[in-house]
């Protein structure tokens, strides 16, 4: 169970990776307009559809990534606190109360409103004859997607925590805050803080 | 489980009993009602701790269903499905939080870039006369690295291993230090180019370039007023924050400063004495000429400042870009032929549009004195103008020649006292310091002027932090590799939770919730005053259980319609948003900067000493929203200067 449950993360995980990808093509796209429109004065009536659609297919794409890697946000004054068991039969309350109908609904939703632009292979009304935009909006029910299913092995998460009493393992992945690397890179190590005791404990300005 | 949990369990339960307690009976429930039960619901959800883009977005529909199925059963669905595809479509297509990625990704860059260290080494030299030197270094440090990267948890943590210690062993408090670093830390929140800015603009359709005009001097105020706190209580009590002793003070010169300050300490002095002599055989040209060059800099940026203001004061009465580009094609112009003179080295004889720069020089060697300061202004003046201009300007008013005078004597006062020794520390600040500010003042400068969107400047950013982080040897695959993964992760973080918030408000729109609470709050009859203190105290408190995203996306809607009744402008109310969800940052009991601070500090710093230490940094902030509120002007002057129309 556990190995299809880390297969569905890894699928998630490298779509998400490969649509982040977007962002350094987004930077570079932005970059060459600006230079194209105040160095050479040649902007392209393309470029802000574009730019939009690069945006929004990196972070649709990347929802379900995130949600493998418990990146979405969450209200943290009590979650912490609870005992495992307890976190995990409220998660599984709240994923089949407000994530799966959400999700659901979204998916379906998309799934239509996507149809409809293909049916009249709709173009971009920002600017004048903008591109097509049928694709992009079936991003919606694709991310969708992705998202019900990555939800739907949290919901199995929740199931086995509630059995075993503790969260099954996720692939670890890079961390905005990565303690340990971030010591490395200004070189200090677990002896050199332990060392700084002395200065708290018997420092001449310490808290008397 | 722990008593914390039955504390917030209780609090919940609170909740609940409050709610039902101010509703009226069953039987007399509109929808609006409903609306309000949402409310109180998705608090109550988002302290259970589940994704709170998830839970809004499955209470939004099922909610947006209800109001639809009330109105006419038959077209519930199709209505609820419209709603939620064109809500996210909107987020997907939304031409502000574009910006959000691309921020994001230019914090992740320049963070690898690994300037930290350098820049508070070279702060605290730089400062190292001032008493508090390594808090006011570490306040600084702060500012620009949590200003450009806009991660405070990375920025805490490095500053707990890098400034915390050498606080500690320095003798400083315990308190002091914790309380500087937490609170320099989360200074990104507020000072642009900051994300929540982004997304109060785009909950609350106020321009983001405004936003930026308008938080750059609050966000310097509070630096100012930390700063001043830090100088004014090391010099009372110089027991929590002793001065450094000389061995932390000494800046090792190289052996040609070494050679040359013997003759003359005075920088320029001494290195026009050495490049003319031929004394010095053992100390190559080179080096000195590139010394030299460096040391002009200051005055080279000194003069671009005098033109600017030069430019700008006496612009015809259009500003139009062609003005902007003259600008420009004359600063290039100065600083190309100051530079050789530079190299060439003959002060007397150096013409044109180098006057100032050269006679500066010239003035602060051969006497340091006032007297000297009313002769550039006439140098000065034959050189500006120089630039092809078609239009005829005005005469340079009063304004000009004031901050020329204020320019000239710095420079004359700075080139006075600058000795190798400065020099030393001035080469530190050219590589740590100067190419954050450029990156910071490029993005915000562009933006603010009005010459490129946000969008086009936080793209920019990001390639100047590729460029950054190239410069200084850091890029590589695994860089960018997961920079660019942990800015999907934010981005679909933020955006996601946006979607999910956008569904919920239109749900709460079409339940009528906001109507029973904007004629609930009209009826109350409150003044303006009352009005903004009620709403900053319920954000303040809302800051503690709640990020400042879900406070943002989820309560700013509330509150923007009925800034209209009250006369408040949308875009002071955001100033001031930002400077309050800064404080939640350091009110216990969630402050997360502590906790950030907990994790790398020596095991004997407790947590209770961190957020003593914290206090008095809150009560700054305070100050700060207090004064803000008082003078608006802090915040207004900016955005009223750049848009007058």
């Amino acid at each position: 169970m556990q190995k299809l449950l880390l297969t569905i993360d890894k699928i998630s995980t490298y779509a998400g990776q490969a649509f982040s990808w977007l962002i350094v093509s987004l930077t570079f796209l932005i970059t060459y307009e600006v230079f194209t429109r105040y160095a050479m004065d040649a902007p392209h009536a393309w470029a802000f559809d574009i730019m939009l659609q690069m945006y929004g297919t990196l972070f649709m794409m990347a929802g379900a990534y995130t949600l493998s890697k418990n990146g979405m946000v969450r209200g943290d004054v009590l979650y912490g606190f609870f005992p495992q068991r307890v976190q995990a039969a409220l998660d599984l309350t709240l994923y089949i109360l407000f994530f799966l109908p959400g999700v659901a609904a979204l998916c379906w939703a998309g799934y239509y409103y996507a149809g409809d632009s293909w049916r009249i292979l709709e173009h971009s009304g920002i600017t004048a004859e903008g591109p097509p935009i049928y694709h992009f909006k079936t991003i919606i029910p694709v991310a969708g997607a992705f998202i019900l299913v990555q939800g739907f092995v949290e919901v199995v998460r929740c199931i086995l925590c509630l059995k075993d009493g503790k969260w099954p393992s996720r692939i670890q992945d890079v961390e905005e805050v990565d303690v340990e690397k971030l010591k490395a890179t200004v070189h200090v190590t677990d002896e050199d803080i332990a060392k700084l005791d002395e200065y708290v404990t018997h420092g001449k300005g310490g808290d008397k | 489980m722990k008593k914390e949990a039955w504390f917030g369990i209780s609090i919940m339960a609170l909740v609940v009993i409050g709610v039902f307690w101010m509703m009226p009976p069953l039987s007399q429930w509109t929808n609006g009602h409903l609306g309000l039960l949402m409310l109180a619901m998705i608090v109550i959800a988002i302290m259970l701790g589940f994704p709170t883009a998830f839970t809004l977005m499955g209470m939004g529909s099922m909610f947006a269903f209800f109001a639809y199925y009330s109105d006419n059963p038959n077209t519930a669905v199709v209505h609820t499905f419209d709603l939620v595809s064109q809500r996210a479509f909107a987020v997907m297509n939304n031409d502000v939080l574009i910006s959000i990625p691309l921020f994001v990704f230019m914090g992740y860059l320049v963070e690898r870039a690994n300037l930290i260290g350098r820049l508070f080494k070279s702060l605290h030299l730089a400062t190292s006369r001032i008493p508090g030197s390594l808090a006011v270094a570490t306040v600084i440090t702060c500012a620009i690295f949590a200003t450009a990267t806009g991660i405070i948890g990375a920025c805490v943590t490095l500053m707990g291993l890098l400034a915390f210690p050498a606080m500690l062993k320095a003798g400083y408090s315990t308190r002091l230090s914790a309380g500087v670093v937490t609170a320099g830390g989360t200074l990104g929140i507020l000072i642009p180019p900051s994300v929540l800015l982004i997304l109060y603009g785009a909950t609350a359709g106020v321009s983001v370039v405004q936003l930026y005009a308008g938080a750059f001097l609050p966000g310097f105020m509070l630096t100012g007023l930390y700063l001043g706190y830090i100088i004014i209580s090391a010099k009372l009590k110089p027991s929590i924050a002793p001065p450094l002793s000389e061995e932390d003070q000494r800046v090792d010169l190289p052996k040609f400063a070494e050679v040359i300050s013997k003759k003359s300490n005075n920088v320029m002095v001494g290195l026009i004495g050495a490049i003319k002599g031929q004394r010095n055989a053992d100390v190559p040209m080179k080096t000195l000429v590139n010394h030299m060059i460096i040391a002009i800099l200051p005055a080279l940026a000194a003069a671009l400042i005098v033109l600017v203001v030069y430019l700008w004061t006496t612009a015809p009465s259009l500003v139009d870009t062609s003005g902007l580009q003259v600008m420009g094609d004359a600063a290039t112009e100065i600083t190309e032929d100051s530079t050789d003179t530079g190299s060439l080295q003959e002060p007397e004889g150096a013409g044109g549009l180098a006057e100032p720069s050269a006679e500066l020089g010239q003035a602060a060697q051969v006497v340091p004195a006032a007297p000297e300061a009313p002769q550039p202004p006439a140098e000065v003046k034959p050189a500006t103008p120089a630039a092809p201009e078609a239009p005829p300007r005005h005469a340079p008013p009063l304004v000009f020649w004031i901050t020329f005078g204020i320019v000239a004597a710095g420079v004359i006062l700075f080139y006075a006292i600058f000795d190798f020794v400065r020099l030393e520390v001035f080469k530190m600040l050219l590589g740590s310091f100067f190419p954050l500010a450029l990156i910071i003042l490029g993005v915000l400068g562009t933006i603010v002027v009005g010459l490129a969107t946000p969008t086009e400047a936080a793209a920019m950013g990001s390639f100047g932090g590729f460029v950054l982080a190239a410069a200084y040897k850091q890029l590589n695959f695994t860089v960018v590799k997961e920079s660019v993964f942990l800015t999907a992760k934010t981005s679909a973080m933020v955006c996601w939770l946006f979607i999910g918030s956008s569904i919920f408000a239109a749900a709460f729109a079409l339940l009528g919730g906001q109507e029973i609470i904007n004629t609930w709050v009209k009826s109350m009859d409150m003044t303006p005053t009352q009005f903004m203190l009620l709403a900053q105290a319920i954000i303040f408190l809302l800051g503690w259980p709640l990020e400042w995203t879900e406070i943002i996306v989820i309560f700013m809607p509330i509150f923007i319609p009925l800034l209209a009744h009250f006369g408040i402008d949308p875009l002071f109310f955001g100033l001031l948003v930002a400077l309050n969800l800064q404080t939640a940052f350091l009110s216990p009991p969630v402050a997360m900067a502590a906790f950030y601070l907990k994790g790398v500090a020596p095991p004997h710093v407790t947590l209770n000493q961190i957020f003593i230490g914290m206090l008095p940094f809150m009560a700054i902030q305070m100050l700060a929203i207090f004064l803000l509120y008082m003078f608006p002007q802090i915040g207004l002057w900016v955005p009223g200067l750049v848009y007058k129309g």
